[in-house]
């Protein structure tokens, strides 16, 4: 950073009349007796975009705030950002390279995919449950490990796709396991104040299997291979590869964006997966009956719905998608037995983002934290601190969604 | 009346036995260790079941403000000196004849001189000039207060919406501490671990003996001094007026809300208060062991702490606390691996398995934990007498 100043005004900036808006606006608007739910976040966004020249007429016309008051203000801010960061620090490679942003964004999305895959499961929960599965990320460690100990250690030469169902079905029935055993108490009475219990059994649950896992497989991280060899193409031709360039590790696009192949079979194993999801959910008698109970127990019941079923279900599916984004990933990184808990923190972070049981939500939610992960960790100064801090966006994102729209993006009102 | 003073006697005895165990484990340090360990986790238990058990706030992040205590003791020692005569180039205050040196954070490689700036003022200062390092407690006393702040920021935060958000939130704040501790080696040293001065630098006289510094006695009563001063802030605050309202709040916020509690002032107070005293626990944990690293906020940790808690029993503050010494010893005596035909079974792994196994099953089938009955049972005795010798006199009045 050469120009920090710049950048840290502008911050101040933002975050001063997002403040003053943030505090202001409700009141007037409450004063006029106008609808006041949505003035705190829109107020917070025009006062962070504009400052006073966007508050003052916003305070003098009081408009009926809608979705654009927070959309556009929202843009503005980004172009302020981008433009504060660009002046602070122009020898920056997100600065200097259109590419690189796009390699970045590119990135973003693919792994994006995957996460959104991973919220769905836990979002899915809780939608039916009404229960937050602090187990979520050791599932996605099982399914990463399962495919190793199939395809790796077991069966060797077994194909990869074989050991991503296996890690599906293994996940499914812990899953299934654990809910009947554990879960199906809340619903039977056996269990005073079902609430917390299911905080520290699902809590528990993490702690076990970590643990089991560590003292059956031990600490030495597991590496699995590609799941797919690419064809080496290159379009229009060998010596121009000006369109696309395929070869073992990566895929290139247009000479500037870069993937790597593995992140890219991970990315279509979770859009063909996600394909399936969708039409499991609102094709089938067993996906409507699921909708139905997360929309009204009592009333799928009367239906003939057995909703106990339906919770043993949709927990299993929601390990099993855990699980299956664990799977799809083990050939990007290395799998250790604690892998599970950057993963899980990011779904939360994804579900109360999307806003909790939106299904949407969770995938909009999960390109966005992908987005801004890969953004944070290039263009932030200094690459080792910046790719350290991952995680750390991701809690951003949380904080200022907790601070301004608790029910998140698609949430129902709590 | 019998039963009151019934307890207070139990109470009593075990403090002096407590007391008794300091003299009586003075020949065996690795047993005093342990028991130094045990009190420290018997606070964090206890502690997170005040928040948990009595409020209802289920914090994941318990640890983390422990690690802050711990953290901002240790960096408050590395940083801060005492100086007879002013360096000249680090930031500095006068205090009458002494100043105080706040010293920079230098980068641990890659760096021309490698010296701090009070190395470099030495060149300047004075023949006889004396820099001391200050004593632990004011480094304690502010952990306690930094605990303090971020648990009023997150209470804030996070405390006015539903329990859930709370887990959450707090499970992801304490990675993100973990990264940044390990990230941020300029100031904390990253994995390689921060270095403290022990409790007494300079060793302890009392009662005519000496205790070096190295000597385990006076942490031993420093610990239990803590432990007993936090359980007894903790029953007398159970036992207020805040204390019914925080269970008024953990058993219906809607009703306890309608009925005048302020349930989010409430809940933040005692987010607060427990957040304190697991950062006065880090703090002087850190002091004792001498060098803490990031890896004391692995989720891990966390998970003992419940589950000692859980398994002392959730709503009672002194479960948790037996809880807690029970397990560390326990966890200690399953430390041998042993073998089995060709399978080496790792006791140090497979215990933490256990654990968490018991944790589940104590969730679900013993809902008071297994330690709270056991001690309701203890001191209940007599009180069948006492109803029945009641009911009597009532039935003669009623003839």
């Amino acid at each position: 950073m050469e120009n920090a100043s710049y950048f840290l005004l502008a911050l101040l900036w933002i975050l001063c009349w997002g403040t003053i808006g943030a505090v202001v606006t409700p009141r007037i608007y409450g004063r006029k007796d106008l609808d006041v739910s949505q003035a705190g976040l829109a107020g917070a966004a025009t006062g962070a975009a504009g400052g006073p020249f966007f508050l003052i007429p916003l305070w003098y016309l009081t408009p009926e705030l809608d979705w654009k008051w927070v959309v556009i203000p929202a843009v503005v801010i980004v172009v302020i950002f981008a433009g504060a960061f660009a002046a602070a620090d122009p020898d920056n490679l997100c600065v200097t390279r259109g590419g690189f942003v796009a390699t970045q964004l590119v990135n973003g999305l693919v792994i994006g995919i995957i996460y959104g895959l991973m919220a769905l499961g836990l979002t899915l929960i809780f939608s039916i449950l009404g229960v937050v599965s602090f187990a979520h990320g050791e599932f996605y460690m099982i399914g990463g490990m399962a495919v190793y100990y199939l395809t790796t250690i077991w069966f060797p030469g077994l194909h990869p796709l074989v050991g991503v169902l296996g890690a599906a079905l293994l996940t499914f029935v812990i899953g299934i396991i654990f809910e009947r055993l554990f879960l199906r108490a809340m619903n039977t009475g056996q269990v005073e104040r079902p609430g917390e219990y299911a905080i520290l059994v699902t809590f528990g649950l993490a702690f076990f299997l970590q643990y089991l896992t560590l003292a059956l497989v031990g600490a030495n991280p597991k590496k699995v291979a590609r799941f797919v060899e690419y064809p080496a193409i290159n379009l229009p031709s060998t010596e121009n590869p000006a369109l696309l360039k395929v070869t073992v590790s990566s895929i290139q696009l247009f000479d500037f964006i870069s993937i790597s192949t593995s992140r890219f079979t991970a990315a279509i194993i979770a859009v063909v997966l996600l394909g399936a999801l969708m039409w499991f959910l609102y094709r089938t008698w067993i996906g409507k009956a699921l909708r139905a109970v997360s929309q009204d127990r009592q009333a799928a019941a009367v239906a003939g719905i057995n909703p106990n079923t339906m919770n043993t279900l949709a927990f299993g599916l929601g390990t099993m998608l855990a699980g299956l984004s664990g799977a799809s990933l083990v050939q990007v990184f290395s799998w250790v037995p604690w892998v599970g808990i950057p993963a899980s923190a990011r779904s939360f972070v994804i579900i109360v983002l999307g806003g909790m049981g939106s299904l949407p939500g969770a995938f909009i939610g999960g390109l966005f934290v992908g987005i801004v992960e890969a953004i944070g960790a290039g263009c932030v100064p200094d690459p080792q601190r910046a790719a350290s801090y991952i995680p750390a966006y991701g809690m951003l994102i949380l904080t200022l969604v907790l601070l301004l729209k608790p029910t998140g993006l698609f949430g129902r009102e709590l | 009346m019998n039963r009151k003073w019934l307890s207070l006697g139990l109470v009593a005895a075990s403090v002096l036995a407590l007391i008794a165990f300091g003299v009586v484990l003075e020949p065996y340090p690795y047993w005093m260790h342990i028991a130094i360990v045990a009190f420290f986790y018997a606070i964090l238990a206890s502690s997170w079941s005040l928040l948990a058990g009595y409020a209802g706030q289920f914090s994941f992040g318990h640890m983390a403000f422990m690690a802050i205590g711990a953290y901002t003791a240790g960096i408050f020692g590395k940083f801060i000196r005492l100086s007879t005569a002013p360096t000249g180039i680090c930031s500095e205050i006068p205090l009458g004849n002494t100043w105080l040196v706040f010293l920079n954070a230098i980068p641990e490689r890659g760096t021309v001189t490698g010296q701090n700036c009070l190395e470099l003022g030495k060149a300047h200062m004075p023949v006889g000039t004396l820099i001391y390092q200050l004593p632990a407690m004011p480094g304690i006393v502010l952990g306690i207060i930094m605990g303090g702040i971020f648990g009023f920021l997150i209470g804030l935060l996070v405390l006015r919406l539903r329990r859930t958000y709370l887990a959450l939130f707090t499970i992801g704040f304490s990675e993100i501490l973990r990264t940044a501790l390990n990230a941020e080696i300029d100031i904390t040293q990253g994995p390689n671990g921060l270095e403290l001065a022990p409790l007494f630098p300079k060793g302890v006289h009392l009662f005519g003996y000496y205790f070096s510094s190295v000597n385990k006695v006076p942490p031993y009563y420093v610990m239990l001094a803590l432990f007993l001063v936090s359980m007894a802030v903790m029953y007398w605050l159970a036992a207020s007026r805040f204390g019914l309202f925080i269970r008024s709040i953990r058993e219906d916020e809607e009703a306890a809300a309608a009925l005048g509690v302020h349930i989010v002032r409430y809940k933040v107070l005692v987010f607060v208060v427990t957040s304190m005293i697991a950062a006065a626990a880090g703090a002087v944990q850190a002091h004792y062991i001498t060098v803490i690293t990031p890896n004391i906020l692995l989720i891990m940790q966390m998970s003992l702490v419940i589950a000692m808690a859980v398994i002392g029993g959730l709503e009672s503050l002194i479960g948790a606390a037996i809880g807690a010494i029970i397990i560390e010893f326990a966890l200690e005596l399953l430390r041998t691996s042993f073998t089995i035909g060709p399978i080496v079974v790792e006791m140090t792994t497979w215990r933490l398995v256990f654990f968490g196994l018991l944790l589940m099953l104590t969730l679900r089938f013993w809902n008071n934990g297994l330690i709270h009955p056991i001690i309701q049972r203890l001191t209940r005795v007599g009180w069948a007498e006492e109803a029945v010798s009641r009911r009597v006199a009532m039935a003669e009045e009623m003839e």
